[in-house]
Order: C-alpha cells, then structure tokens, then sequence
C-alpha cells in the first residue's frame, strides 16, 4: 500500500511535473468539454462541500466579530448620545430607511426574504455571489435580487441553505429595461463581465443621465425596479439602435445585505415573447 | 515536498483568497485592483517547481471557475494550471530568476493566463481587444508592482525548494 502511494506521488514529482501537469490538464479540459448538467452538477457539489462551508465560517467570523466591534461602538455612541441631541435625528434617518425597506415591500406586493452575501469570486470578474439564504426560507430559482440601491440580479441556484445570485454583470443574464424618462424599452446585458451595456432605438432620444429601470417584460423582474443610469451613449452597429454604457445603482463589489423577491417568474409572458 | 510544505501552502492560499476579496478592493482605483492569487501561484511555482506550481494553479483555478458563469468553467482551471507549470518549468529548466526576472515572469504569467482565459471563454476580438486595454493591462501592471515588492521582501532571502 505504501509502496503504491509512494509510486504515485513519485510519478507525479518526477519527470518535472509533466505528469502532475497532463493530469491537471485533461481535468480542466473535461470540465471545459463537460455538458451544462455536469458542470452545474460539479459546481453544486464543489460549492456545497468545500466552498460553502469554508465561506460559511469565514464570514461567521467575520460577522461576529463585526457584532462585537459594533456593540462597542454603539455603547461608546450610546453614552455619547446621552448628552447629544444628535439622538434624534439619528432616530428620524433610521426610520426613514426602515421606511424606504416597508414602501419596496408594499409597491410590488411580493414578500421579500433578507439574506446576507457570504461569498463572492474572488477573481477579478466578479458575476456570481453566494447568499445565505436557501429553497429551506423559500427562494426559489429565478426570483429577483435586489438591494436598498437597486437591481442586483437573480437567483440561478437555489439550494437548501443557501443559493448562487447571478449578478447584472453576468454576459449569460439579459434583461428588458425601460428609460424613466422617455418610456422606451430596450435591453440591458454585459458582454463583458465588466460593464453593463444597453441597446435602445434610436430615435427615442435616451440621453446620458436618464434613469433605467426593469420593464416587468421577460417574466422574470416586476416592473420599475432601478437598474441604473446612463452614462454614455454610442453608436452602434445597427442604425436604428444607441449602445449606451449603463452605470449600476448597486456597486457589487462592496454588498453585504440583499432582498429576494418571493416572485415565481410569469412564464406565460415569457413563452409569448420568446415566439 | 513534506506534509508541512503542503500545509504551509494551504495556508497562504486561504490568506490570499481573503487578501483578494477585502484588500484588494480597498487597493482598487477606477476599477484596476492587483491579482494576488497569479502573484500566490507565481511565487509557488518558483519556490516549488513545476509539480506544486500546476497544482496550485488547477486549485486557484478551480475555486475562480465556481463562482464564475456555468458556461466558462474551466477557463480560469487551465489557464492557471498552464501559468503554475510553465514558470516552474522556467525557474527549474532554465534560470535562477533574480527580482528583475521574477517581476518579468510574473507580468507574462499574468498576460498569458489572461490570454488562455479570453481565448477558452471564446469572447469576441472587440470585447477582448477592449478588457485587454482597459483591464489587463492596467492590472498587470499593478499586479508586478505589488508582487515586486513581495519579492523584495520575502523572496530574495529563501532558498528555493522544489516538489
């Protein structure tokens, strides 16, 4: 027995690597070659039993000792606003955003589940994110993702306890928005993993600085969510339609806390837009 | 290498995973932030060879692939499984790399794997043409920086051990 394991890891030191380095290779590309099934299944498995747990930790590390360095805080605040009458007006901002959660809530009639963002790619191309909340506290497959700020994405993945949120930036999600101002739609999507990209006629007149928001078309996102602004407008390749490079409300980089609309998508409205 | 190397290593992978998903971002200007996972897998595959180098990279590779789109996986696997073997290939083969050198070798490590990941992913000549210009570049550039002066002060003092 030791002299087999002794053989294999001889086989793979040995030779400079090229064993070690073959193996690895034929690995990466059958995952590459891999069918959508498998790779989801590899992904789910990998996520579940090594990537999740480790995150899961990490961040309930990190979260408790956040709560610790908050409670400290908020006694030295506590004492501080005994004698300021600054109380007050930190009472009126909290209850102005507690009312800005309750008037998300009540606009789409949908109830929301409030997760925590345990993990993210730690590459440079962020697209995918990991929260802490699953198919066990009702999230489901397809259901929006958004933050105080604006739309943050969908749920691609709903496990038990918890489920990957395919961000804006993702170039495999493609969303139809409509201009605040001017009412037209277009559609929204990164081809790049970087930036996000939106396409409307030409004619509409859609300019730098005009506010986009979901156009409830698609099945998938309600109407009216913010998306984010415009920022540059370019021509395209087509006449009849303006590239226009979208700034999100939402920096993905630097969230914490999101909310998941409980909203199954209207397959329906789909299936007709897709004929 | 020992059952402590290999531990060594865990450790330092665990450390730069964290680096790159809270320092870097507090590193980052207009978006550019250094990639300290190429500078983790450089800096094995000089120390280790060849063998630690291409298994480090399939890891760090790996863990970057699940969290990206379905449809890219194993992109990040290859070209990172690729980078760890061919710079401990070049260390082991061909030179004792001094600072100048391994600075060198950790920019092309960084635009090679760069250029296995777009050319894998399939995205199109413009898209590639532009994130290389405004993202490749600019971060290969940070990232020598930053791995420079880890090697100023780490590196250069230690004996190299291989796998």
């Amino acid at each position: 027995m030791l002299r087999a394991i002794r053989f294999i890891v001889d086989l793979f030191t040995q030779r400079h690597g090229i064993v070690a380095f073959v193996f690895f290779l034929v690995l990466g590309l059958l995952m590459r070659q891999s069918p959508t099934p498998i790779r989801e299944s590899i992904v789910s498995t990998a996520v579940s039993t090594l990537y999740f747990p480790a995150q899961r930790i990490v961040s309930a590390v990190g979260h408790y000792k956040a709560l610790a360095e908050e409670n400290e805080q908020l006694k030295e605040e506590n004492a501080r606003l005994r004698q300021e009458t600054y109380h007050a007006r930190e009472g009126l901002q909290e209850l102005a955003r507690l009312h800005t959660l309750v008037r998300f809530d009540d606009k789409w009639d949908f109830p929301i589940v409030t997760a925590r963002v345990i993990g993210h790619n730690p590459g440079r191309f962020l697209t995918t994110m990991v929260i802490n909340r699953g198919s066990e506290h009702g999230v489901k497959e397809n259901m929006p993702v958004f933050s105080m700020n604006g739309l943050v994405g969908k749920i691609s993945k709903a496990s038990m306890t918890h489920s990957r949120v395919q961000l804006l930036v993702d170039p495999n999600l493609k969303l139809s928005v409509m201009d605040r101002r001017t009412r037209v739609v277009g559609f929204l999507e990164s081809m790049d993993g970087v930036r996000l990209t939106a396409l409307v006629p030409t004619h509409a007149g859609v300019h730098a600085g005009d506010t986009l928001v979901t156009s409830g078309l698609g099945g998938i996102f309600p109407k009216g969510i913010p998306v984010g602004t415009v920022k540059d407008v370019r021509k395209s390749d087509l006449d009849v339609m303006r590239q226009m490079e979208v700034e999100p409300f939402q920096d993905f980089s630097i969230l914490e806390e999101v909310f998941v609309m409980e909203k199954e998508p209207d397959w329906l409205i789909k299936e007709l837009l897709d004929e | 290498m020992n059952n402590l190397g290999w531990l060594k290593i865990f450790i330092l992978f665990v450390i730069v995973y964290a680096l790159q998903m809270t320092v870097a971002d507090l590193l980052s200007f207009f978006d550019i932030a250094p990639d300290f996972v190429i500078i983790f897998i450089v800096t094995v595959a000089i120390r280790r060879g060849p063998t630690a180098g291409c298994f480090w990279g399939f890891v760090a590779g790996f863990t970057q692939d699940v969290y990206a789109p379905i449809e890219w996986l194993g992109a990040n696997t290859i070209a990172m499984t690729v980078l760890g073997f061919a710079v401990g290939q070049l260390e082991e083969r061909f030179l004792s790399l001094n600072l100048p050198a391994k600075v060198g070798v950790l920019g092309l490590g960084f635009f090679v794997c760069d250029m296995i990941y777009f050319a894998i992913t399939g995205l199109s000549k413009d898209v590639v043409t532009n994130l290389f210009l405004t993202k490749s570049l600019p971060e290969c550039l940070y990232t020598m920086l930053i791995g420079g002066i880890f090697f100023y002060l780490d590196l250069g003092s230690k004996k190299k051990k291989h796998a």
